[in-house]
């Protein structure tokens, strides 16, 4: 074993520690554990089950319908659904889920009505699941660009010779899409549904808002309300088994159909024209996920900012967003360093155990923030008490926590894309026995620019955005825009809330222009 | 000469921060008042302020894990519970001093002197003005009559401050009786528990119920908000304290404790006796329209307003001792 493979495994199971430390104690001894079996855990369940359906369903259908018409349809305004229809992606669902937060409160006079003339019982009943169905359409129009994006990378590539048979042999556009495109998009909306179903179950802060008990609020309830890590980890072992079976799923289906990997060049990308009748009904099809899921809160974000009163002298909004995109950064750079080091190192040597046990460093992205919070907790104290340091607390635990967490986002496009783009190289420049570090930094770096870059850009909104791990693990006087965005909101101060909220969404436009712009190019 | 600036400027740097300490503070309090507050101290005394914000939850967690090495100094919560929490696993010590001694009334601190509460809040009924009579208002257990039936309105035991309320509850009348009374509560209410108090007042404004059990402070808050619709909220609502003829309306204090790792006890202590001094109770507790520890003689004007009110003298320990039986007598009763 060389240094390099070496390397490899130790940093992979660096990462993977704070993971294997919820998963190990999983079988502790509860006392609290019969009583949640009989009062909770089917509650818990059975809310998350209903959200996470509902999310899948309703962002599988937005993301593939928008993907469709924009990648392989010709229409006005194309390019700008094309792009826009991304934006959502830096929405995060806390954000969304206040800035729609009164809207139950619109419906109140209905209720009302409902409440005197029929009945306590069934208003009850009428508004649990109107709660519900307004969670899983906010979920549903921030979370599905994740379907979107993937779907339109995969008819980008396959999507290109399917079109021109199907034209060719004079197919119409929905039998095109119902017999060809669906089943040979399959793996990506897959993939893009997983991402979305992890970012629901992720979430914390607008399931409790509007009062669902999901199976991550029955971890908070257990670990904070009942005092019981050991239940906690109970539940969360639920958790993360339902998004195991997802990712084996996932990866099943993936491995069973390939991607025909065939490179159609991007100027004769025929696309469908739309009729002019249709154009009309198409556009309005394509931007209501851009209108629901960015304008309407940017724009009530936006209006709120008129109203809140900032002292600008006095204000360290500079200096938080300062943090937010420094850390982001670090937080990116290393990440895509890593990803990049021990794919390359995967690819290249081709160690059987780095190739396995490397798996285990991606886990982190199926497993809801708070979780992965008490196994860096865990961590943290078991070094504390033989090492006498601490790991938290610096900027250095925060990276690494992201670490932990969102290694697997910079991980799949690095991996997919060296294998596509470097494995034979890598094989020639090894049996010609050209050193691994020139291989490295002279042509896997040039050739993977673009995707590296992706990875990055990716890594970098996801941690501006994240909540959780910032909130527990950060060092003394340290706010991003998202933990001060939060801080405001549980003091109800909405108006000034605005602010650190549109700084979230606006520091992730260069990066979401880049994505869209490298995506498109790749081709 | 630039550099020769500098290297002094550091060396004063390095030399204040040696000789005047720094204070870490873990805090759950996330107020403007607790800013105002915190600054003025730094003036006054020179000692540096580090803080982290977080529920009291993950901070204690975050306390257990860095052990003895943890930076911080004092921990805030806005709960009495939560401190005894953090006393049972060894997280705080006592503090020993005159000044504190004098300046928060034996209820409002732990018995042992592992914590000190810095302001008080009371969980009361909030009630639509045009709709109900205040005559018909009595208790916290009559809230559980079926005359309240789909007309009351309360946030979700996910919360500490019903959790704390059911634990006085079950201290006061049993765990059986508790259990009924939740039971039947939640099967008055008028929607399934959402949103924080502040909504559960909205909700009364709206007509959605006639009352609400909320903290008094929220009503303050929405009373004050540079929101239109917030201050019409607190207009239709009016206050009313329980159980004022038998043992009094449910108190909790926001308090806090030395930490058993801390670095910095003789700052550590002096800011606790800075902040619960008579003048700065003004500041830290009433600008954010919660009782100073001296709950009766608070007079301004909104305090005025809700009128004087007698509070339960429950040990406030025992919050934290039935917390765990609190949330599963919730739990049995279907009160999500």
């Amino acid at each position: 074993m060389n240094s390099w493979n070496f390397l490899s495994i130790l940093i992979t199971l660096m990462i993977f520690l704070p993971i294997f430390l919820i998963i190990y104690n999983f079988n502790i001894e509860s006392d609290n554990w019969a009583h949640i079996r009989e009062n909770l855990l089917g509650k818990y369940i059975f809310s998350t089950l209903y959200i996470v359906l509902g999310v899948s369903v309703l962002s599988t259908i937005i993301g593939v319908g928008s993907a469709w018409y924009v990648t392989c349809h010709e229409f006005r305004g194309r390019k700008t659904l094309e792009w826009i229809l991304i934006l959502p992606m830096t929405i995060p669902t806390y954000i969304a889920a206040y800035a729609y937060y009164d809207i139950l409160e619109l419906l109140n006079p209905i209720f009302n009505w409902f409440r005197i003339n029929i009945g306590i019982k069934e208003t009850m009943m009428v508004e649990s699941f109107l709660i519900y169905l307004i969670v899983i359409i906010l979920f549903s129009f921030v979370l599905y660009p994740y379907v979107y994006l993937s779907v339109r990378a995969s008819l980008l590539i396959s999507g290109n010779r399917l079109i021109e048979s199907a034209i060719t042999l004079g197919l119409p556009s929905n039998k095109i899409f119902k017999k060809l495109i669906l089943p040979s998009t399959k793996p990506a909306i897959i993939a893009g549904l997983s991402l979305v179903i992890m970012e629901t179950l992720n979430d914390y802060a607008a399931v409790e808002y509007f009062g669902i008990s999901t199976l991550t609020i029955g971890i908070f309830r257990s670990w904070f309300g009942m005092y019981d890590m050991a239940s906690a980890l109970k539940l969360s072992s639920y958790l993360i088994l339902f998004v195991f079976s997802i990712l084996i799923t996932e990866k099943i289906i993936r491995g069973k159909e390939r991607y025909n990997n065939i490179n159609g060049s991007q100027n004769t990308f025929s696309k469908i024209p739309v009729k002019n009748k249709k154009i009309f009904l198409v556009f309005i099809l394509c931007f209501t996920p851009f209108i629901f899921g960015f304008l309407i809160p940017f724009v009530r974000l936006l209006t709120w900012l008129l109203y809140s009163s900032f002292n600008f002298e006095d204000m360290n909004i500079v200096q938080i967003s300062f943090n937010t995109i420094f850390i982001s950064l670090i937080a990116s750079l290393s990440i895509v360093c890593i990803a990049f080091t021990i794919n390359f190192v995967k690819n290249y040597f081709n160690n059987r155990i780095v190739r396995k046990i490397s798996e285990l460093a991606i886990l982190g992205y199926s497993i809801p923030g708070a979780i992965i919070a008490i196994g860096i907790l865990k961590l943290n104290s078991h070094i504390n008490t033989s090492f006498n340091i601490l790991i938290i607390g610096s900027v250095f635990g925060l990276v690494f926590a992201y670490g932990v967490r969102f290694l697997a986002v910079a991980w799949q496009p690095i991996q997919s894309s060296m294998k596509k783009q470097c494995a034979s190289i890598n094989h020639a420049s090894r049996v010609l026995s050209a050193s691994s570090t020139t291989s490295l930094f002279k042509i896997n770096l040039p050739i993977l620019r673009k995707p590296l870059l992706i990875a990055a850009l990716i890594v970098f909104i996801d941690v501006a955005k994240e909540l959780p791990l910032t909130l527990i693990l950060r060092p003394f006087n340290f706010d991003t825009l998202a933990t001060y965005t939060y801080d405001l909101i549980n003091q109800a101060q909405f108006f000034q809330s605005s602010l650190p909220s549109l700084l979230i969404i606006v520091i992730s436009f260069p990066a979401i222009y880049f994505i869209n712009r490298n995506t498109r190019d790749e081709l | 000469m630039m550099k020769k600036h500098l290297k002094n400027l550091v060396i004063l740097h390095i030399l204040s921060t040696f000789l005047l300490g720094e204070l870490n503070i873990y805090t759950h309090r996330h107020y403007e008042s607790d800013k105002i507050l915190f600054k003025s101290f730094t003036n006054q005394t020179g000692i540096k302020i580090n803080v982290i914000k977080g529920s009291a939850d993950q901070l204690i967690q975050r306390l257990k894990s860095e052990g003895k090495n943890s930076p911080a100094d004092v921990l805030i919560s806005v709960d009495a519970g939560r401190l005894v929490r953090a006393k049972t696993l060894g997280l705080l010590q006592p503090v020993f001093s005159d000044a504190l001694d004098q300046n928060v009334p034996k209820l409002m601190r732990d018995s042992e002197n592992y914590w000190f509460g810095l302001s008080v809040r009371a969980r009361v009924i909030v009630y639509a003005k045009d709709r109900i009579e205040e005559k018909e208002l009595s208790t916290y257990e009559d809230l559980a009559d079926p005359k309240w039936k789909g007309r009351l309105v309360i946030r979700s035991s996910n919360n500490i401050y019903n959790q704390s309320l059911l634990a006085s509850i079950i201290e006061h009348n049993g765990k059986r009786k508790a259990t009924k009374w939740a039971r039947s509560v939640k099967r008055n209410m008028a929607r399934k528990p959402r949103g924080n108090d502040r909504d559960q007042a909205r909700a009364v404004a709206n007509g959605v119920a006639d009352l609400a059990v909320i903290n008094t402070y929220y009503l303050g808050l929405l009373a004050n908000s540079l929101k239109k619709e917030d201050r019409e909220v607190a207009s239709k609502l009016k206050v009313f304290f329980p159980n004022q003829d038998n043992r009094g309306a449910h108190i909790n204090v926001s308090g806090a404790g030395l930490t058993a790792s801390s670095k910095n006890k003789k700052e550590a202590i002096m800011f606790l006796e800075y902040l619960t001094k008579l003048e700065n109770q003004k500041i830290f507790a009433e600008s954010n329209f919660e009782y100073p520890l001296e709950y009766q003689n608070a007079d301004s004007e909104i305090f005025l307003e809700w009128g004087s009110f007698k509070a339960d003298k429950l040990d406030l320990s025992i919050l934290g001792k039935n917390n765990l039986e609190a949330v599963k007598v919730f739990d049995i009763v279907g009160w999500e």
